[in-house]
């Protein structure tokens, strides 16, 4: 008797990311070409798309490791956490997490925050360009009520937070650049990074400015965040840091009242 | 209000009349038909990101230039060319 068409697509699911098995192979028929060497065309080519996939979204890790590096690490990764859903560059969330296990890359420590840069700086990118605050729409607020505020950050925006100087390390990566050595003892780095019109970039902050927006990611109130800013650091500015972020258009528009009847009545 | 909290109060509206240099967008511009391969800027409509472009002066392959430049440069164009 055949297989059942499930236990067949799940053996062929498993021998795409690399675990064979002989009543797979036996319900393929080889002629010319023998079936175990048919299957392999589909594994190869499964592997090669979805490693060529994750260089994509992870240009820096790749540069900082070179291809074949990169591809053996791929193939790893794709192996263990196969793609749920059908879109490529929605693929490789768990990659970061992979790579700071992955027993062949730890003489780069950096490398998994790295990819969680990369990461973050796809989904900026594939993240919708909705409406920012700007400085003007908080003027309609009475100046007594912005401490109670609560600002979200926009969509696509992360705060990447790292022990090594991950900014130095990307910019030093970019195609073209004059690699001058990073100096690892340079210490932490806290990025934020954003979408803008046309792609995603991040700007390094100050460990106040970091504390801030951390604070704020949370869900809390200005007030809030202004003294984690102090306490991280005390010579925080407050005003400059607020008007820096809101300069960079890093906080979503204040949800109206209206919008919300709006949403409701619909 | 405690004192605390007029600082806050003033300081984050200080922050909304202070001038900010336009960093998120605004002084550039996307200038198609002008890159060398592998030196693209992100992205073209059949790759993801910076630094994919396969060739030369790839039509569908842009650079970030300053605003008004881009038609000073043969063959630059605001539009992607298809391919």
């Amino acid at each position: 008797m055949p297989p059942a068409l499930r236990d067949l697509q799940a053996a062929f699911a498993a021998q795409l990311v690399g675990r064979d098995s002989a009543d797979l192979a036996s319900a393929v028929v080889g002629d010319s070409i023998p079936a175990d060497a048919r299957l392999r065309v589909y594994r190869h080519h499964v592997g090669h798309s979805l490693g060529a996939a994750l260089a994509a979204t992870f240009p820096t890790v790749q540069a900082l490791v070179g291809d074949d590096f990169f591809q053996a690490m791929a193939r790893a990764f794709v192996a263990r956490e196969p793609p749920t859903q059908p879109v490529l560059a929605e693929y490789g969330v768990e990659f970061p997490a992979f790579v700071a296990g992955y027993e062949p890359a730890q003489g780069l420590p950096y490398l998994a925050d790295v990819a969680r840069l990369d990461w973050a700086l796809n989904v900026a990118f594939h993240s919708p360009a909705t409406r920012r605050l700007a400085a003007a729409d908080l003027a309609a607020v009475a100046v007594e009520r912005l401490p109670s505020l609560t600002v979200g950050l926009s969509d696509g925006a992360a705060l990447i937070g790292s022990k090594y100087p991950i900014d130095r390390i990307w910019h030093a990566s970019q195609p073209g650049t004059s690699t001058d050595a990073v100096d690892l003892a340079a210490g932490r780095a806290d990025l934020l990074v954003l979408r803008r019109a046309d792609d995603a970039f991040f700007v390094t902050l100050a460990a106040g400015e970091a504390a801030f927006v951390a604070v704020l990611i949370d869900g809390n109130a200005l007030e809030l965040a202004a003294a984690a800013g102090l306490q991280a650091d005390a010579a925080f500015d407050l005003s400059m840091a607020f008007a820096r972020l809101l300069g960079l258009q890093a906080f979503a528009a204040l949800q109206q009242d209206g919008d919300r009847k709006v949403v409701k009545a619909s | 209000m405690t004192k605390t909290r007029i600082a806050i109060a003033s300081a984050l509206a200080a922050a909304l009349v202070l001038p900010v240099a336009a960093q998120a967008q605004g002084n550039t511009e996307k200038c198609y038909g002008i890159s060398k391969a592998g030196k693209n800027d992100c992205q073209t409509a059949t790759s993801s990101c910076a630094g994919t472009s396969k060739k030369d002066a790839q039509g569908d392959a842009w650079l970030s230039v300053p605003k008004g430049a881009c038609e000073k440069i043969v063959g630059g164009k605001l539009t992607a060319a298809k391919g």
